[in-house]
């Protein structure tokens, strides 16, 4: 099957900080993949880069940057702007900052529409409220006559997923969908984004830090550290048999009920994620890892685990 | 003993404005909570955005005076106590470390600020305490140097658990001390808190809308829902044994990381809980799963026994 989304060797620089080093990742059409890490670890930066929306000062480079066959790399934003919105769409963390205030939500809504398609005003319209209403939004109408600021957040994020739906895009890159919502709003989301994956064959690249929303939602996940996929397994192998230390220490930090008695320490990583300049070498977790010996300043290599999964470790771990 | 901290049919209704004409509508932030925290324990708090949690740590605080009721601490009423007392006692640790510190001033003055404001505390005094306190956090003289810009979430959140501390307070209230920050972070600063609680035998109040979290640091839960309490149990009884439909639907969305369950359907519907409009009779039945005859019509009565607390019809 070839992928909706291939991503290899993609490196963005801001001045002299390397945020992405050489990330490599694919999304399959009607497949979740998942980009896991914590904040500063490039996952965000991944996901722009992709869409071409870097701030001013980021460098991209990539070995390759397909969109569904199509070289995306070398297109200029005006080709990039007929895309983005349309084929492949992109929703934020915090919705109440991603719409516009000043506008109601059927204003945002069918701009997308009428901008790409050139729908008439009332062909938009229709469109919106069907979305709206499939993504369990109650009264569409009514909602598409208010403005932002009149929504509670799970009815933001509703908009935001019916918004980047309103083109029927075939790649949909969530970047923290969920963060900003309650734990029962945030159940509901993401029951919404894999019914509308089931139904509309979407390739969803979704990044999150928490490794809950991943074992539930993903098919497949990358493990992402300082601006490298350190891991990348299918969803069942990376928490059945992982294997970078990174990976173990993210998911001993998870907190589940009945997992550590009360009173003994959670698992944690100590330290945080470094700034990496040019020409670091060697790996990157190395100064954080409790297995870190010499080697790791080192080249790393990239080993095989098993099938699809991948690690980027000295250490042959034992499973 | 004396309890901690007790709040007795604690109350705070606030008035917001419709528009120009349209009269005030009053939203019941906290309506009738009652619970006492014996020294030394911890009390989660668990809800929805909305629910009043935040707003009953204000009032334990002391920065907003109740509608009515009563907040004793360690026996003393709030209300009767002055400010400086008030902070000697009982100090607060926020959600964002990135808003709850001053960004203009040094570590180490903002850990000094509540020694400062006791007005009578000479600077050898402060400069020694203050080096305590960021010490007992794991910070360093160097980083107490620094603007909190050039530090990570994490020791920003170090830092505001020492300027809690620094005054030795017997009582703190976390309200979400962990949701803004990573989970590997998260850990450090729940690890932390844990033992600060008992080497300094503090007491806390622990506010998040993470039940995961929750279930790790306290020792009773209660779950808050549109500013009532409607179940408080231990905290391992409450987990086994989940009694009210809320506490259930909450426990239910728990992702906890094992692949192959997909996402629970939690059955709440779309309707969101609003503190302005609360629902007749029981105030979650338009959302509950298990609604029967009498829950759109009548108050349930909280139900108490030596498993703890349920205001449900389903009981009794």
């Amino acid at each position: 099957m070839t992928a909706l989304l291939e991503v290899q060797d993609l490196r963005v620089t801001f001045g002299g900080t390397a945020a992405v080093r050489g990330a490599s990742l694919a999304v399959a059409k009607g497949e979740t993949h998942c980009l896991v890490g914590e904040s500063g670890c490039g996952k965000s930066v991944t996901s722009l880069a992709i869409m071409g929306l870097l701030a001013r000062g980021g460098r991209r480079e990539a070995s390759a940057l397909r969109f569904a066959g199509l070289e995306i790399g070398g297109l200029n934003e005006r080709e990039m702007s007929r895309l983005r919105g349309d084929r492949m769409a992109m929703i934020f963390q915090e919705p109440m900052t991603s719409l516009n205030p000043a506008y109601t939500v059927g204003s945002q809504m069918t701009e997308v529409l009428r901008r790409h398609r050139g729908a008439t005003r009332a062909q938009a319209v229709d469109r919106a409220a069907e979305l709206l209403g499939r993504v369990g939004i109650t009264a569409p109408g009514l909602r598409l006559g208010q403005f932002p600021h009149q929504l509670s957040g799970g009815l933001r994020q509703r908009v935001m997923i019916a918004m980047a739906l309103m083109c029927d895009p075939e790649l949909l890159i969530a970047d923290e969908p969920t963060t900003a919502l309650d734990v029962t709003v945030q159940a509901q989301i993401l029951r919404l984004l894999a019914g509308l994956q089931r139904d509309l064959g979407l390739g969803i690249l979704l990044i999150t830090h928490d490794l809950g929303v991943v074992a539930r939602i993903a098919d497949r996940v990358s493990v992402m550290y300082a601006g490298e996929v350190v891991e990348s397994a299918p969803t069942a192998e990376l928490f059945g048999n992982p294997r970078h230390p990174y990976t173990r220490g993210l998911l001993a930090c998870v907190p589940v009920p009945g997992k550590v008695k009360r009173g003994d320490p959670l698992g944690s990583i100590p330290g945080v994620v470094p700034r990496i300049p040019p020409g670091f070498r060697g790996c990157a977790f190395r100064d954080r890892c409790e297995y870190a010996h010499a080697e790791c300043s080192g080249p790393i290599p990239r080993q095989q685990a098993g099938p699809g999964h991948e690690v980027l470790c000295t250490l042959a771990l034992a499973a | 003993m004396t309890p901690a901290i007790e709040v007795r049919d604690l109350r705070r209704i606030f008035n917001v404005r419709q528009g120009l004409f349209a009269p005030p509508r009053q939203v019941r932030a906290v309506d009738g909570v009652s619970f006492a925290v014996p020294p030394g324990s911890v009390l989660g708090v668990v809800g929805e955005s909305g629910c009043g949690k935040s707003t009953l740590a204000r009032m334990i605080l002391g920065l907003l005076p109740p509608t009515s009721g009563e907040v004793l601490v360690d026996g003393q009423r709030l209300s009767s106590m002055d400010r400086k007392a008030r902070a000697r006692l009982i100090q607060p640790v926020f959600q964002d470390p990135f808003s709850s510190l001053n960004p203009r001033r040094r570590v180490q003055d903002i850990v000094a600020m509540p020694l400062v404001a006791q007005g009578n505390i000479d600077r050898a005094t402060v400069a020694r305490r203050v080096a305590e306190a960021l010490e007992r956090v794991g910070l360093s003289a160097e980083q107490g140097g620094r603007f909190p810009s050039q530090l990570s979430g994490g020791q920003r959140q170090r830092v505001a658990i020492a300027r809690a501390l620094v005054l030795r307070p017997r009582i703190v209230i976390c309200d979400e001390p962990t949701s803004a920050l990573d989970v590997s972070v998260q850990a450090q600063i729940l690890n932390l808190l844990d033992e600060l609680r008992r080497d300094l035998g503090l007491t806390y109040l622990f506010i998040s809308h993470n039940l995961a979290v929750v279930e790790h640091v306290a020792s009773e839960v209660a779950v808050m829902y549109l500013g009532r309490i409607v179940e408080r149990q231990e905290s391992e009884a409450l987990f086994h044994n989940p009694r009210h439909p809320y506490t259930q639907a909450l426990l239910a969305s728990v992702l906890t990381p094992e692949p192959g369950l997909g996402v629970p359907d939690v059955g709440l519907g779309d309707i969101m809980p609003d503190p302005a409009n609360v629902p007749p009779g029981c105030r979650f039945h338009p959302r509950c799963p298990r609604v029967f005859a009498p829950c759109a019509t009548q108050e349930p009565r909280p139900t108490t026994s030596a498993a703890g607390l349920v205001e449900c019809h389903l009981e009794g």
